[in-house]
């Protein structure tokens, strides 16, 4: 029986060719369709080609209709798996949820001047690690820093979000990741909404930068938005 | 696809635009599907692995010192653009110096904890010291 590697789920409608030649087909029920290609036997890799093929296939079709991404590496024994999937009614309610949704990622990262700034009212400790440029004062002024830095995170945090929230449906943060790393949102907003957030963030990276600098990814689908326990299938 | 915007403080991708972007909604967002198989993945440690950051180390504590000290603001109070902090704090910091004792710094930490680099320490004070010590312990 063939294997089925499940990328998301999508209303029917035409597959680009592109797709279809890399494979990926649709599997239909009633208005609702699995996004699948098939699979042959063994594990998923986990590689950067694999996820960025994920991440390509759910965007590329989210650009003309709503998609519910998948989590990457979920493999359904059989088309009637697939049609079983498609009969949920979370699937149904979802679909209409995100009908006109899109997901932006929003990342803040300093440079290194931010240091420069934090460190302004550490003056007594920058003097004594000048005068005698130990590890254990290095240490000392190095941790001050950090939580210095840590509360200028909070504080542009708060104030990227209280400008950004009256322009949002939904809203969940990650894990910023490396030192420098301010903070990395998932956004939630009206597809016909983007170019909004892309002013307001305008009005904002006049006001925070530098040191701030912004990244922002999308109009993607719902990655972060579609969490629903679905129950287990008999 | 990106580009830069707003004096290149905003840098815009309509679609994820490499692994960075899309690694972490792609492992731990999604539909998830407790009741059908999510396959044995293969590769996923690889891949974290590097994207995260032990951020309270010493060595990140210990630049974080030095440049803090490299980026001294108080000299340079006519201007805050960055070009400005960079010359004007390098300049008056004496760079080199204290990298140098940074990085004489880490030697002294790693040695105690047992990571000398590799390097034989021979012809080093430190080193002859500490073996000594070693051998009075011995005894």
């Amino acid at each position: 029986m063939t294997r089925l590697y499940l990328y998301g789920i999508t209303h029917p409608r035409e597959v680009p060719q592109r797709l279809r030649d890399q494979g990926v087909f649709l599997v239909e029920d009633d208005g609702r369709a699995a996004i699948v290609s098939e699979l042959d036997e063994g594990p998923v890799e986990a590689t950067r080609r694999n996820l960025l093929a994920h991440a390509d296939v759910v965007e590329q079709l989210h650009e003309d209709g709503v998609v519910l991404p998948a989590r990457f590496g979920y493999v359904l024994e059989s088309r009637d798996e697939a049609l079983e999937l498609l009969g949920l009614p979370e699937v149904d309610e979802l679909l209409e949820r995100h009908e006109q949704t899109c997901e932006l990622t929003l990342r803040g990262k300093y440079e290194e001047s931010v240091l420069g700034e934090v460190g302004a009212g550490l003056q007594p400790l920058r003097d004594a690690y000048r005068a005698q440029p130990s590890v254990e004062i290095g240490i000392a002024l190095g941790e001050a820093v950090g939580e210095a830095l840590a509360d200028r995170r909070a504080r542009d945090e708060a104030f990227v979000l209280g400008a950004l929230r009256p322009l949002l449906l939904d809203l969940v943060p990650g894990n910023p990741a490396g030192e420098f790393a301010a903070f990395d949102l998932a956004l939630l907003v009206e597809r016909n909404a983007v170019k909004t957030v892309e002013a307001k963030l305008e009005e904002l990276a006049a006001r925070l930068s530098p040191p701030l600098h912004f990244k922002l990814v999308g109009p993607l689908p719902p990655y972060s938005f579609v969490r629903l326990a679905l129950p287990a299938v008999a | 696809m990106q580009r830069e915007s707003s004096a290149g403080y905003i840098t815009r991708a309509p679609r994820s635009s490499g692994l960075a972007d899309v690694l972490e909604i792609l492992l731990d967002r999604g539909l998830v599907l407790d009741a059908y198989v999510r396959v044995s993945l293969v590769g996923i440690e690889l891949l974290t692995i590097d994207l995260r950051v032990v951020i309270a180390s010493v060595d990140t504590y210990l630049r974080f010192a030095e440049a803090v000290n490299r980026l001294d603001l108080r000299q340079v109070d006519d201007s805050k653009s960055v070009p400005d902090l960079f010359e004007k704090g390098g300049e008056e910091m004496a760079e080199t110096k204290t990298k140098g004792a940074v990085e004489g710094g880490m030697d002294a930490i790693k040695e105690k904890i047992g990571l000398g680099g590799g390097k034989d320490d021979d012809d080093e004070e430190e080193g002859s010291r500490s073996r000594s010590r070693g051998r009075s312990n011995d005894r």
